[in-house]
């Protein structure tokens, strides 16, 4: 996954990236490529690095060094010295509609209803028409299994709901990559199931998706991909259930060992 | 027949209608030093609350400073400053209106101190999710501030709004050193005249059926809003 291996132009490319908090480097040359339709579940421990990484991806965070580049957008470039140079305001816009991001914590809009989370991005950001909007806002509500939800508010919800609207919200903007940042943690193990489920079909309608995730079942069944970061390195990388069922390196064989 | 009343009877309730006169005159003038005070500082509040949220330092210090001066110095004494410093400080005349523009400056720059501080303490109450969410979906900031923020904010900081607006109401009797005749002014004169607690205690009355007034719109706000909480 990092030689070019995928079929077509792959959908993201880092090379390198790097990133420092004051004296605490938590990103230490990280290079992914995500090819169309995969999905790659990204493990490790905490402060491994891999909130970071995404963070950097999604545009929350910019990188110290490195390069990024969604398609035919080239987002950030090396400018020879190994610092990350930022395209302009049109590039970032352009290629923020490249992708979408799923929360740990949902962030829903509170005071929206649930049809409105899903449509305003669409109206307010993309100029999409407003009876357009909505009616694609139901359809996706509708696939997330929440048909009849749609005038709720957040609140009312439960957080597996509260979560597939948020990825609802994300695919409304049709983004040509997917990320979830530990879209599970905050929900107990039935929550837990129905938001894996919705992603699973997603992944069997060949949605490309990036997840960070420690559910290990789900990433061995789910993904084709994986990469395992400690340290702000990506210390093993390969097919997802190649990794997880016989991880090569001493340091997964122990993360992994603690999910027996 | 019934029986005339007394001229000392008559005379009481011709003084009644007299004081409720005067007391009404005033309440004109109470009336619009609130309304004056509202329009300019609640707006001027917004501002004071983006500059003391800067990252440019010298802004945000220029506002900490204003907003430390116009909250630790008394409100009456503010009111003086602003009418008779043009003429202590610069020599200048003043026309006779001058102590309503001082009256409605000194309120709106002191209303505004106070609403800014609820205004940052609303904005940064909301968590920063909320701002990423809405800048991963592209929303733009003024966008992100305007639609998405705002709202919130509002909801949030309806409560300490209250409690200062209702505040303004009985603060605008500190007109009075300014010899803007206001409701509290009107009130004086009269129980110094008639020697007579009554008056005072008809201008309480009122100033507490003003504030029933605000309590009432300011619930019903609240309940408007109280399709969610987060």
């Amino acid at each position: 996954m990092t030689d070019g291996a995928c079929a077509t132009a792959p959908v993201v490319v880092c090379r390198d990236a790097t990133k420092s908090f004051g004296k605490n480097q938590v990103l230490k040359g990280i290079t992914l490529e995500v090819c169309k339709g995969d999905v790659l579940a990204i493990i490790g421990p905490s402060g491994g690095g891999k909130s970071t990484l995404l963070r950097c991806l999604t545009l929350l965070e910019t990188m110290d060094g490195g390069s990024l580049s969604y398609g035919d957008v080239q987002v950030c470039a090396d400018d020879g010295s190994g610092r990350a140079v930022y395209g302009g305001r049109d590039v970032i816009a352009t290629a923020k509609t490249r992708f979408g991001l799923v929360f740990q914590d949902f962030n829903l809009f509170p005071h929206y209803t649930v049809l409105r989370n899903v449509a305003d991005p669409l109206t307010s950001v993309h100029k999409v028409g407003r009876a357009e909007a909505e009616e694609r806002g139901r359809a996706l509500l509708a696939k997330m299994g929440l048909a009849g939800k749609e005038d709720m508010v957040p609140c009312e919800l439960s957080g597996g709901q509260q979560q597939r609207v948020a990825i609802a919200r994300a695919l409304a903007m049709n983004p040509e990559v997917l990320y979830f940042d530990e879209p599970t943690s905050a929900l107990d193990p039935e929550l837990t199931r129905e938001v894996l489920r919705v992603i699973r079909e997603l992944a069997e309608e060949k949605m490309t998706m990036v997840i960070v995730t420690h559910e290990m079942s789900f990433a061995r069944d789910v993904a084709d991909k994986l990469i395992f970061m400690d340290g702000g390195q990506v210390v093993e990388r390969g097919r997802a259930a190649e990794v997880i069922n016989a991880p090569k390196h001493e340091r997964t064989r122990a993360f992994l060992s603690g999910y027996e | 027949m019934r029986p005339q009343p007394s001229s000392c009877e008559r005379g009481s309730i011709l003084e009644f209608q007299v004081m409720m006169g005067l007391l009404g005159e005033g309440l004109l003038l109470t009336t619009q030093i609130f309304f004056v005070t509202l329009i300019g500082s609640l707006p001027l509040g917004v501002v004071v609350a983006l500059c003391r949220m800067s990252r440019f330092a010298p802004l945000a210090w220029i506002a900490k400073l204003y907003i430390s001066i116009l909250r630790g110095t008394p409100l009456m004494l503010q009111l003086m400053a602003i009418m008779f410093g043009p003429y202590y400080l610069f020599g200048m005349q003043m026309g006779p209106d001058w102590k309503f523009w001082a009256c409605d400056i000194g309120f709106i720059l002191n209303y505004a101190a106070y609403f800014g501080e609820i205004y940052r303490s609303g904005i940064q109450s909301i968590p920063r999710g909320q701002y990423e969410a809405a800048q991963v979906l592209g929303y733009t900031r003024a966008q992100t501030f305007m639609k998405i923020v705002l709202p919130q904010v509002i909801k949030r900081i309806l409560p300490a709004m209250g409690n200062e607006i209702i505040t303004l109401v009985k603060d605008t009797s500190l007109a009075f050193v300014l010899g803007i005749g206001e409701m509290f002014s009107q009130a004086k004169a009269l129980a110094a005249r008639e020697v007579s607690m009554i008056p005072y205690a008809m201008a309480a009355l009122i100033y507490w059926v003003f504030c029933l007034l605000i309590e009432f719109v300011l619930n019903r706000t609240e309940k408007r809003m109280d399709y969610y909480h987060d």
